[in-house]
């Protein structure tokens, strides 16, 4: 009798486990995709581009993220390739005049103020650094997003930005990086 | 073997535990306080590239010029203006108080109604725009009357004095350019005269603590020239003609002389003949004053039609009998007259930040329909017949574009002034004698609650401040009564405030009732 | 780094309020609630008319014993040690209010309402400064993201950050130049400036200076 408790209490516990472990994730996560089939590898590969040819500074030193529509047009105004993901962006996008609403997948919340100047242009890190390696992907990255907090997975947590600033001495206060 | 009650609780107490060990427990809370630092329903602000934008205010005819700071096209910040309205200036479109619709189409066909015989008058709240010029063509077209409420605008030199009257003048507090006073006030020395402990009382020189002109004059005044008063009580304009004051005729900037030969004269309300106006235009989208109303209806036949282009439900529109949706500042292109602390001529414009709703009327366009006459080109066609005269930039076209970035144009100083004789005030036997508040325009950013309502140091729009003791036994709110009327306001005690004086606030309701010196009393409601 | 302070002449203050409106502009303040009163309201900034005198009232940034940020349990005010600043964090803050209570300038304001504003005006609000939430409390932080707007400039035009000039909202809306703002160590304070309940020894950072009213006395406002 006494085993049989013990047996039953073992199960839960295990169920527990599994659906927190396993079924869990998958629940409080939302996922989705980039609303076009675009290719890091192929516009660094072909066309030679770098980081800052389209993730570029604006005279103020704030950061523009991602490129607008015009940007695309530039050198999608007609077909460079054959690619079906092409021709349905030119059909889509290009040929309308409609701003493809692009994922982010490191949007910081309201209250948080970070300047990708200070970073990039003073403390001289690689983009890598904190967005991983986006340049080589061949396809976009699924967006995953946390069905409560709405913060993507991708995005870097304060821990992650204290470490690496108590690293380089750099903690002040809270206001540096809050608004 | 049979499940009992026990095994259930047995494997729910597994359950309990084990998911100890699992990140759920964990992951909701500190998801749902990550939910809550981003607290649902607080307005998100938007993102985008930082653009500045050079224009100038239009709210007075001081003209500021401001600087909007723009997140892609929105401005969210205006630098430049010399007061608390002008700042915050870029919030008039979103009012909620703002006048959007109106029946527009109603107004059209009652005056498309209209017989050549029947008498028609546009009274302009604003004179001296190229708008104004408009309306007098208009006028002379329809053989109608275009009213103004001060016909022989003066304008005052302060640079060139040392020293200065005010009279009750609100000079320290937005009086003319807030920008130009404040750089002469380092010139001259002020004296005010006043009852009220207003900003200007404190600031200034000398303070005489009564009403209207003082008795003796301050020997400052007569010994200390060259001197000037300012103000609009009975006997400034002839103290200043004594003093020989720097008084000129307010400046207009040059006009086409097409315009000149075919325009109403400007009339004043007083010459309007009684009961004489079957169809009554008040413009008072960009009012920069305010007539009370009981001056007005008197003029008005007794089944006249007035049609008011308002950007609120405040001013006229409360008496019209269709209130139409006007644009505000910074919806149109429009320019602004000289202040009266300008002795040069000058012609700036202000330019639009942000569009205006779809149902919104521009009372210069709609008159000018009605005369035939073309109207939506006039401010272009003044700023080449400007650059005509005076060539600043190479091209017209250049001459405009400087305009519309903010640019302003100055031209050839004015001349002396004939004054008007301003009018005695009538005796009353009530116990209080009104002082209002200066004027402010019509609508303002709803943050200026911040002045009023969230600290005291404004008199909110619908209240009157009493001395404690004439305020004593009256309850937070009463009614302010007058010969003109009454009107129900909220009572501040305040001890700045010397008894017998009932210093009132600028909402519309108050100021159809009473004008400085006005016999008042407030009484319970 | 640079620490910053203000000087405010009181004698050229004509009380018209600009700086009030100015600051609610530039901090997203929202307009006030149905029936708020100068107790519940939001004004970073506020003048005071004192005496024959305006007075206006912000955080005093105090840099020693700062009384805010001693009684916070939460460790939601600190003051930076780089600046100067007195900071308020509303995201770690629960809304106990002991620091509105220990501040003795009544400097702090507490959101009694989640921010409203009227249909539309939500477009004017300004990118750098985030609106707070219901049951926290603020204060004047000098226009932070006037700062690090400052600091991203430098950046950018290959400036040292750590010493940028910048000018608060109330400063640049002040049309009589009453309130001039800067480096503590360099800003001119005129002769006879006082700061505010200077014997508390809390070291605020903001110098008054006026002919009219005795600053180091109490007085009361003369309206309400």
């Amino acid at each position: 009798m006494k085993l049989r408790g013990t047996i039953l209490f073992l199960a839960g516990a295990l169920a527990a486990l599994g659906a927190g472990w396993l079924g869990f994730p998958r629940v409080i996560y939302r996922t989705q995709a980039q609303p076009v089939d675009f290719s890091h590898k192929i516009h660094a590969e072909k066309a030679g581009s770098k980081c800052d040819d389209c993730h570029a500074f604006r005279a103020d030193g704030s950061f523009a993220g991602v490129p607008t529509l015009d940007k695309c047009s530039s050198c999608h105004a007609a077909a460079m390739g054959d690619t079906a993901a092409e021709k349905r962006f030119i059909e889509q996008y290009v040929t309308p005049q409609r701003e493809p609403a692009w994922l982010v997948y490191a949007r910081q919340p309201e209250n948080v103020y970070f300047s990708h100047a200070t970073h990039v242009k003073r403390a001289n890190l690689k983009c890598e650094r904190c967005h991983g390696d986006q340049g080589s992907a061949a396809a976009p990255r699924i967006l995953v997003e946390n069905r409560i907090s709405g913060y993507s997975l991708d995005l870097l947590s304060m821990d992650a930005c204290i470490a690496c600033h108590r690293e380089q001495h750099k903690e002040n206060s809270c206001l540096d990086c809050h608004k | 073997m049979k499940n009992t009650r026990r095994d259930i609780f047995k494997f729910a107490g597994g359950a309990a535990a084990g998911a100890l060990l699992t990140p759920v427990p964990w992951r909701l809370i500190k998801d749902s306080s990550l939910w809550s630092e981003n607290w649902p329903g607080i307005p998100r602000p938007a993102r985008g590239e930082i653009r500045s934008k050079t224009t100038n205010c239009a709210l007075c005819p001081a003209g500021c010029p401001l600087r909007a700071r723009c997140v892609g096209d929105q401005p969210v910040a205006l630098t430049g203006a010399g007061c608390a309205f002008g700042v915050a200036a870029h919030h008039l479109p979103y009012h909620p108080a703002r006048l959007r619709q109106g029946p527009v189409e109603q107004a059209k066909a009652a005056l498309a109604k209209r017989t050549p015989s029947e008498p028609i008058a546009v009274l302009d709240l604003n004179p001296g725009r190229t708008a104004s010029w408009t309306f007098r063509r208009a006028m002379a077209a329809l053989d109608g009357t275009y009213i103004s409420p001060d016909p022989n605008p003066i304008a005052y030199d302060l640079h060139s004095v040392r020293t200065v009257l005010s009279v009750g003048a609100p000079l320290l507090e937005g009086w003319g350019t807030p920008a130009n006073v404040l750089a002469a006030r380092e010139k001259f020395y002020l004296v005010h005269a006043g009852a009220v402990e207003t900003p200007t009382a404190m600031l200034a020189d000398e303070w005489i603590r009564a009403e209207g002109l003082p008795d003796p004059l301050p020997r400052r005044l007569l010994e200390n020239g060259p001197s000037l008063a300012v103000g609009d009580a009975p006997g400034v304009a002839e103290l200043n003609r004594k003093l020989g004051a720097p008084v000129y005729a307010r400046p207009e900037a040059p006009v086409p002389d097409a315009w000149k030969k075919q325009a109403a004269p400007v009339t004043a309300l007083d010459a309007v003949p009684a009961r004489g106006l079957r169809f009554l235009l008040i413009d008072e989208s960009s009012a920069v004053t305010y007539i009370p109303w009981h001056l007005i209806e008197p003029k008005l036949a007794s089944d006249a039609v007035v049609i008011t282009f308002a950007v609120s439900r405040g001013g006229y529109a409360r008496h019209a009998t269709y209130a139409l949706p006007a644009p505000v500042f910074p919806e149109i292109t429009e320019d602004i007259p000289a202040a009266i602390d300008q002795t040069t001529q000058v012609f700036r414009l202000a330019a639009p930040l942000v569009p205006p709703p779809p149902a919104v009327v521009n009372a210069s366009e709609l008159v000018a329909a009605l005369a035939d006459i073309p109207a939506a080109a006039a401010l272009r066609e003044r700023a080449d017949f400007i650059h005509m005269q005076s060539p600043a930039h190479p091209t017209p076209d250049a001459f405009w574009q400087a305009l519309v970035d903010g640019y302003i144009w100055r031209g050839s100083p004015s001349l002396p002034a004939q004054s008007s004789p301003t009018q005695p005030r009538p005796a009353h036997d009530l116990p209080l004698t009104a002082v209002p508040a200066p004027w402010t325009p019509a609508l303002l950013s709803p943050l200026m609650t911040k002045l009023y309502e969230e600290s005291n140091l404004r008199l909110p729009p619908n209240a009157v401040a009493l001395n404690p003791r004439d305020a004593a036994a009256l309850p937070s709110r009463a009614v302010l009564q007058t010969l003109h009327g009454k009107c129900t306001v909220r009572v501040v005690p305040d001890a700045s405030v010397p008894p017998g004086i009932v210093l009132a606030g600028s909402s519309p309701g108050i100021r159809d009732i009473c004008t400085h010196g006005d016999g008042a009393k407030v009484v319970l409601a | 780094m640079t620490r910053y302070g203000m000087t405010i002449d009181v004698d050229r203050c004509t009380g018209c309020g600009a700086c009030m409106v100015a600051c609610a502009v530039e901090n997203n303040i929202p307009p006030a609630h149905e029936g708020a009163t100068d107790r519940t309201g939001l004004t970073w900034i506020r003048v005071f008319k004192v005496g024959q005198a305006f007075v206006p009232m912000l955080c005093q940034q105090c840099g020693e014993e700062t009384p805010c940020v001693s009684v916070c349990p939460q460790k939601a005010v600190e003051v930076d040690p780089a600046t100067g600043i007195v900071g308020q964090m509303p995201e770690r803050c629960l809304g106990c209010r002991y620091c509105m209570a220990a501040c003795p300038y009544h400097a702090r304001y507490f959101n009694w309402h989640d921010p409203a504003w009227p249909p539309g005006m939500e477009k004017t609000l300004n990118p750098d400064v985030a609106p707070r939430m219901r049951g926290v409390v603020e204060k004047c932080n000098f226009c932070h993201g006037r700062w690090h707007a400052a600091k991203q400039q430098a950046v950018a035009e290959g400036r040292d950050p750590a010493h940028v000039e910048y000018t608060p909202a109330c400063v640049e809306a002040c049309p009589t130049k009453a309130i001039r703002f800067g480096d503590l160590a360099t800003l001119p304070k005129p002769p006879g400036s006082v700061r505010l309940l200077e014997s508390l020894g809390t070291e605020p950072k903001i110098y008054y200076r006026s002919s009219k009213v005795d600053l180091r006395a109490g007085k009361e406002p003369s309206r309400g």
